[in-house]
């Protein structure tokens, strides 16, 4: 519940914590990369431009000597030359081996990552709470069966199951049309966003253990209370007591594992790109694949740069979740509480 | 004394100055019995073993009547409420007994089904189906708990609190008798919505301006205002008020109050006392009270039931058991309230303690017969069952209930070991001395 207190809270946190400005700032760039993508790329992050291909990063221009095998008079030989690689301004964070510039492929992939965060996240909280709840309140049976299926699926490291259930749908993915784009702002951009379905239920899928655990916990020990059992004893049934009495005192650190949580399928679904899995090729786990075999030639920011959105992103998000908890959760910061 | 006189001996209370009233056996109810139960058993079945809560409970709750239930911590009296209204949590479980429940239209709606018991107007909940059960919550029974401070959600304001027990019956009138009325016609969705998103109500107009009603109704002033406050913003006694207000938002026909005022202090507990006694008088209804405390029974009852290790040990009016007391056991209740007339008069606390309910540790003898300070040979076997009848005005589950205490016949002190230790006064006034304050 977003009481007054709440909110006091979330600001005096804010005030004292560095951190927490710095995840806020993280995070809200992200989101706004990915909501104003067209008109942040500078270039359409799918367009080939083979003539100017793996230029660096502006401020890295450099000569460099290249070694390559050639034929000369019949035999082969191996030649060392002087390239000289220049950046050119028109692409500030250079180009991939394909000549695509590698600023517009990070903007644009900071839509995928979000998008599927946030509704891989959703995903699993609309399994994993109702799961949890319903199992914490319950208990006996009900909750026997349900969490040794959470247990069985912890068990398994998330990534390959995520990779066999894929291996099993196959990667589907929908075309989302671009509004920006169709309403004529941007005309040179993707005319749509590609959403990989597939991985978006995979990754709640993999994840819903985590809320139905939280959930699980939280039911348990607000059914105990007496103001349940008051609302018990005047009648109302167990939907509503639920609905009333135990989701929204359970809400807290439901929301602060939802933010945590956007964060982890954030590298989930980058993990899954990487492999080859998604269904997209505009994400930073598939450029950073893509970089790896540059990484070796000299060609480091390929790779690199969607590596570091990732990591800035990933901190951005954690920095805020902690901020939340902190908040949130007068219990753990004994200062926070307002008891 | 051999073992044939003392089974006639139960027999035969009724001649012998304690009365009973034989025209209702125990098994039928009587027709202006609200509610009538009959052998009430509640265990839970715990890693420890069978804890025997409720123990073969049978009592009559009269039409307008407030029925008080004594006895110390641990005796089963808080169980029995919860058992009436089927709310005991699991490991706990009801193993027998009867809650007979008059309801005319209920018997009506059940006569013929093979599966309910249907005597006149009386239905025998125990055998109705748990949608029905849980239908009777808020308009036949409504419970008071003892602590406000926790019986209200703290993040939900008190007047909502209150309007959501009006809701659900409103709700349920909508659409009687049906497993989901209560969420049905209203929505999960719009539930969900509502949990979650603040500044939505669940309750609606009607229901808001039934809780400011009841709030009044209660003694709480401006209350208007004060329904937009949360619990936090309550004092104690304020928010047992809102707890009466939020109980009566049914009608129900049964009031059961489960310690209602031990959380409070002396004075506020006057007050909530003067309330109840004036809501059943206004209202007409039954209330079952549980307390501890015998000055609150004297006050307040019309009948008394004395618990003890799960079992009913004596029961009558208020006046038969308090002036004809049968039971040591409640004769040392009534030896641990300090005289105000005599400050100088040492308390007589009972010796002991509450004895372990454990099922493979209970003896087959008086569950009292250790700490009783009148335990003789007789004791050492059950004891009579006949003297408790529900129905009878007055009776006791005890061999002293027809036949006069010889200081002859008494056991040696030292009989029961461990227990005689604790025969002495000193350790005895930590555990019974407190209960009687």
């Amino acid at each position: 519940m977003v009481s007054s207190r709440v909110i006091r809270n979330l600001k005096k946190e804010f005030r004292q914590s560095g951190l927490a400005k710095l995840g806020l700032a993280l995070v809200v760039l992200i989101l706004l990369t990915a909501v104003f993508a067209p008109f942040i790329a500078p270039h359409n992050p799918t367009d080939q431009q083979l003539d100017q291909s793996e230029l660096p990063p502006i401020g890295f221009s450099e000569t460099s000597e290249r070694t390559s095998s050639q034929m000369v008079d019949g035999e082969i030989q191996t030649v060392t030359e002087e390239v000289e690689v220049t950046a050119d301004p028109d692409h500030v964070f250079g180009t991939d081996g394909l000549g695509r510039d590698m600023f517009s492929r990070v903007v644009y992939g900071a839509r995928t990552s979000l998008v599927v965060g946030v509704l891989g996240t959703v995903l699993a909280a609309s399994i994993g709470v109702p799961v949890g709840l319903l199992a914490g309140y319950h208990r006996g049976r009900v909750d026997d069966a349900l969490m040794r299926i959470a247990d069985v699926s912890l068990a398994f490291p998330s990534l390959v199951l995520a990779v066999a259930l894929i291996g099993l749908w196959g990667r589907a993915a929908v075309n989302v049309p671009d509004p920006f784009v169709v309403a004529g702002l941007a005309p040179e951009m993707p005319e749509s966003f590609v959403l990989p379905i597939t991985v978006v239920i995979v990754v709640g899928l993999v994840n819903w253990v985590w809320f139905a655990r939280v959930a699980r916990g939280e039911a348990l020990s607000l059914r105990g209370q007496e103001y349940v059992k008051a609302s018990r004893a005047l009648g109302a049934d167990d939907n509503t007591i639920i609905l009333r009495h135990v989701l929204p005192n359970a809400i807290t650190p439901i929301i602060v594992l939802g933010t945590v949580q956007v964060a982890a399928i954030i590298l989930l679904e980058s993990s899954l790109s990487f492999l080859g899995f998604s269904g997209t090729t505009l994400s930073w786990g598939f450029d950073i694949a893509q970089g790896r075999d540059y990484v070796s030639s000299g060609q480091w920011w390929i790779a690199s740069i969607p590596g570091l959105a990732i990591m800035l992103s990933v901190i951005g998000i954690n920095l805020l979740g902690d901020w939340l908890r902190d908040a949130l959760d007068p219990g753990i910061e004994g200062e926070g509480g307002a008891a | 004394m051999s073992d044939a006189e003392r089974t006639v001996a139960g027999e035969s209370a009724a001649s012998d100055g304690v009365p009973v009233d034989d025209a209702a056996p125990s098994g039928t109810p009587a027709v202006d019995d609200v509610l009538s139960v009959r052998d009430l058993s509640t265990r839970f079945f715990t890693e420890e073993g069978q804890i025997n809560a409720v123990e073969s409970v049978s009592f009559d709750l009269r039409e307008d009547e407030i029925l008080g239930v004594v006895g110390e911590s641990g005796s089963g009296k808080s169980v029995t409420a919860l058992s009436l209204v089927d709310l005991v949590e699991t490991p706990g479980r009801i193993t027998a007994g009867e809650v007979w429940y008059r309801d005319a239209d209920l018997a009506e709606e059940f006569r013929g089904d093979d599966a309910v018991r249907v005597d006149g107007d009386h239905v025998d909940l125990r055998t109705v189906p748990p949608s029905v059960r849980r239908s009777l919550r808020g308009p036949s029974f409504s419970v008071i708990f003892q602590d406000p401070m926790s019986s209200f959600n703290p993040s939900i304001t008190v007047g909502e609190q209150i309007a959501e027990a009006v809701e659900v019956q409103r709700r349920a009138r909508a659409n009687p008798r049906s497993t989901r009325s209560r969420t049905q016609g209203y929505g999960l969705g719009k539930l969900l919505l509502d949990g979650i998103v603040p500044g939505r109500d669940y309750t609606s107009e009607e229901s808001m301006e039934r809780a400011v009603e009841l709030l009044g109704q209660v003694g709480i002033p401006d209350p208007e205002e004060r329904v937009d406050e949360y619990p936090g913003q309550f004092s104690g006694g304020m928010l047992q008020r809102a707890m009466i207000a939020q109980a009566l938002a049914g009608e129900p026909d049964v009031l059961i109050a489960d310690e209602p005022t031990t959380a409070l202090d002396v004075t506020i507990q006057a007050q909530i006392l003067n309330l109840l006694k004036e809501i059943q008088a206004d209202r007409g209804m039954s209330i079952v009270l549980i307390t501890h405390d015998l000055g609150v029974i004297a006050e307040m009852c019309d009948r008394v039931c004395v618990m003890y290790a799960g079992e009913i040990v004596e029961r009558g009016t208020l006046d038969s058991v308090f002036e004809d007391t049968v039971h040591p056991y409640t004769q040392g209740l009534l030896g641990s309230i300090p005289d105000v007339d005599d400050p100088r008069a040492r308390l007589e606390p009972i010796a002991g303690n509450v004895p372990s309910l454990v099922d493979a540790e209970m003896d087959d003898r008086c569950y009292f017969a250790d700490r009783c300070p009148k335990a003789m040979e007789a004791c050492l076997d059950k004891p009579p069952e006949a003297t408790v009848d529900a129905a009878a005005d007055h009776g006791a589950k005890c061999v002293l209930a027809d036949r006069e205490y010889d200081p002859a016949d008494a056991l040696p002190d030292d009989y029961f070991g461990e227990a005689g230790e604790a025969a002495d006064p000193d350790d005895g006034a930590a555990t019974d001395g407190g209960e009687g304050e």
